[in-house]
């Protein structure tokens, strides 16, 4: 029993966290507002094959050394299409050809976050030839006609989105089972605890400097009282991540219960947290040249992938002897 | 990382698993009173003959020398079998004056008193808050002046929770005249039998008498009973409240889980006013499910603290993170079924038995006020963690 990180663990952490503060330091945004895609990259780098198995090209690590990754990512609202990469690649597994070249950057993915009858919609990857839609039951792969989609501002500008109708995309291969949305579940729960981590340090930063009133604004209750509420909820989450992370790797029987909880923790983190460092800011937090936008707009749009709450609630209510929804 | 639990620890696991299937009590702890506090007393002697007492304590004081881990395994089964809940009239006892006397106590000291508090022997209070003196503790004023061979104390003490029923106090007063602030505290041991203490019950809005306001007209204690150095208390008062802000919570936490599962199965048998069966009504349900995530979260929190002081020997101002989390998941907790259960929790004769949730519902105030309220945790976790400048 041992629920911190250990020296490797820690190792993973600080690679991945330099790797995402040298190349996309959160700033970046303000000068080139929408990352162009380096999926080639990083894949030399193995940043795409964590957790996939050696013989596919991966470097057979777990889903507890991906989620340290994606905090990072979510430190730095990183490249989404790496995310949305690395759960392609975990649906294709069966299609050796197809997880070849997702693993190796040639072919980028796009994810599918509705799908109607006469509309879908997909965030990610510019050129991507695939489409990838996660549900509770299956992850499935789409060729994509993404030349045809039309492309549409998102809130999100970091984020490229995009609209079209049922004829843009194409079965390609399907794999039952909800591993891919549990895997899902971690890494998105992982960018939000790494935003509402960000949040914290950066009002933290500016409480000790900005003074109002003769002194520094973090000596003032109605200040530092809601930065510990952030701390508390940055803690929580995390030690819920943590422990969801560790049972689903290891198989427990109440995995997807773990994760759909740490799911509701960090969601609310990264909400609450990107929220309040606008608030405690005052007027320079709502100004486009502060970084605080840029959480609270990344949180919205990680907020939104892979279920509504509602679906993740639904674990933690079924106690034995429940009785069932109409 | 690691949630696996070794051979040993599962072997634990199942003796203390069936050891508690046959001997939690028979009948329910009585509410409150001389009865409630023999109830624990006897709990306590059972735990104690039976090799279940100090779990943590090294062997050389009487304990068992168990890890964190193996205490963590210990309280959830005491949660599981429905054991009498371990925040009772010991609790003073074995949370605190023990282990500070462990910490910082004389060997005439810890030959006196460990022993007969882990047998259920003797029951202690806690002598720290004054009338005027609460979270803000260093203004204490409670004093004390040398003659002889002993320190005579005047003054008053408040929320002198059992203190009705207590054998000893930690009490925490000021000896070097003139002092101010946390310099010239003394950590001293009280018998509550001398002369000129008087113990007087403050009513509280649960209906009970469980705290007390302590007089002391003229009280002689030994100068053998001071703890740690004369004039060096605030050092030895920290190091008290370091462990119960540390581990002393961990028992509550896991019972809590054990409340949340029950107020989910009470949602989902009891209609609310408009027939909707409450787990149906999706407030309800969406504030159900986030108490549950947190609680299991506290687990988590718990386990990755013990893993930090394996790591680093030293539990940091999380406590204070925990201590909010606990007191604050558990107060929304009953808040919540107070709204399911509608008129019936409306019903209250004042017996925790009898209507266990309004009673917790009237608690969870004295749970985020007492130890430090949700306030002052706040303060710590900005001062110490996030080292946000002070007023102060």
């Amino acid at each position: 029993m041992f629920l911190a990180l250990d020296p490797d663990e820690q190792a993973i952490s600080d690679a991945a966290a330099d790797f995402l503060v040298n190349e996309f330091p959160l700033e970046r945004l303000h000068k080139v507002p929408r990352d162009i895609s380096k999926l080639e990259a990083f894949a030399e780098l193995g940043w795409l094959g964590l957790a996939a198995p050696e013989s596919a090209g991966g470097s057979g690590l777990t889903i507890v050394e991906e989620m340290l990754f994606f905090i990072q990512n979510g430190r730095v609202a990183g490249p989404l299409e790496i995310l949305i990469q690395v759960l392609a690649i975990a649906a294709a597994q069966s299609a050796p050809a197809v997880s070849e070249s997702l693993i190796c950057g040639k072919a980028g993915v796009a994810l599918l976050v509705e799908q109607a009858a006469d509309r879908i919609r997909l965030i990610g990857n510019a050129d991507a030839r695939y489409a990838l839609a996660v549900s509770p039951r299956c992850a499935s792969l789409f060729e994509l006609n993404l030349a045809n989609c039309q492309s549409v501002m998102c809130l999100d500008s970091s984020v490229a989105m995009y609209t079209g109708d049922g004829t843009m995309i194409r079965p390609v291969l399907e794999q039952a089972g909800g591993a891919v949305w549990q895997q899902a579940q971690i890494d998105v729960s992982a960018m939000q605890l790494g935003l509402a981590e960000r949040a914290l340090e950066m009002i933290v930063g500016y409480a000790k400097q900005r003074q109002t009133f003769g002194r520094a604004i973090g000596a003032y209750q109605a200040v530092r009282h809601p930065c510990a509420d952030m701390a508390v909820r940055v803690e929580t989450a995390r030690s819920q991540l943590f422990y969801a992370a560790t049972a689903f790797k290891e198989g427990h029987e109440d995995a997807v219960m773990q994760t759909d909880g740490a799911r509701l923790l960090a969601d609310r983190a990264a909400k609450l947290n990107t929220d309040t460092n606008i608030q405690l800011h005052g007027g320079i937090g709502v100004t486009d040249e502060h970084s605080a936008h840029l959480l609270l707009k990344r949180a919205n749009l990680l907020g939104r992938l892979f279920g509504t709450s509602r679906q993740h609630m639904a674990s933690l209510l079924d106690v034995a002897g429940m009785p069932r929804e109409a | 990382m690691d949630l696996r639990f070794t051979e040993e620890d599962l072997r634990f696991r199942s003796r203390a698993r069936s050891w508690l299937k046959d001997n939690i009590p028979k009948t329910a702890r009585p509410a409150h009173g001389a009865e409630a506090a023999q109830f624990d007393r006897d709990w306590q002697r059972k735990l104690y003959e039976h090799g279940w007492a100090g779990l943590i304590w090294p062997r050389e004081f009487g304990g068992l020398g168990l890890s964190e881990v193996q205490q963590v395994i210990w309280y959830e089964e005491c949660a599981r079998a429905g054991a009498p809940h371990y925040i009772n009239t010991t609790y003073v006892a074995l949370m605190h004056a023990g282990p500070t006397i462990i910490a910082c106590g004389t060997a005439r000291q810890k030959a006196d008193h460990l022993q007969r508090i882990l047998t259920g022997e003797s029951l202690w209070c806690q002598g720290f808050s004054e009338p005027n003196a609460g979270s803000d503790l260093a203004s204490l004023k409670t004093s004390a002046v040398v003659d002889g061979d002993d320190l005579v104390v005047n003054g008053s003490k408040t929320w002198t929770t059992d203190g009705q029923h207590a054998d000893f106090q930690e009490l925490l007063i000021r000896t070097t005249p003139g002092s101010e602030r946390h310099k010239g505290l003394t950590w001293v041991i009280c018998d509550m039998s001398s002369p000129g203490i008087t113990v007087h019950p403050i009513k509280t809005m649960l209906g009970d008498e469980h705290v007390n306001t302590t007089f002391y007209d003229d009280v002689r204690i030994p100068l053998t009973n001071v703890v740690g150095d004369l004039g060096g208390g605030w050092k030895t008062a920290m190091s008290t409240l370091a462990f119960e802000r540390g581990t002393g919570f961990i028992g509550d936490q896991l019972a809590l889980y054990e409340r949340v599962n029950q107020a989910i199965r009470l949602a989902g048998k009891t209609r609310l006013e408009d027939g909707t069966l409450a787990i149906h009504d999706s407030n309800i349900a969406g504030r159900l499910a986030l108490i549950k995530a947190d609680t299991m979260a506290i687990r988590a929190m718990t386990l990755a603290q013990i893993s930090e002081i394996q790591q680093s020997g030293n539990p940091g101002p999380k406590g204070s993170i925990m201590k909010l989390m606990v007191t604050g998941t558990s107060k929304s907790l009953s808040h919540l079924v107070a709204e399911i259960l509608g008129w019936e929790f409306m019903e209250f004769n004042g017996d925790r038995t009898d209507h266990p949730w309004t009673y917790e519902y009237l608690w969870s105030w004295v749970y985020t006020i007492a130890g430090g309220t949700s306030e002052i945790q706040r303060e710590i976790i900005a001062d110490q963690l996030l080292e946000l400048p002070r007023a102060r």
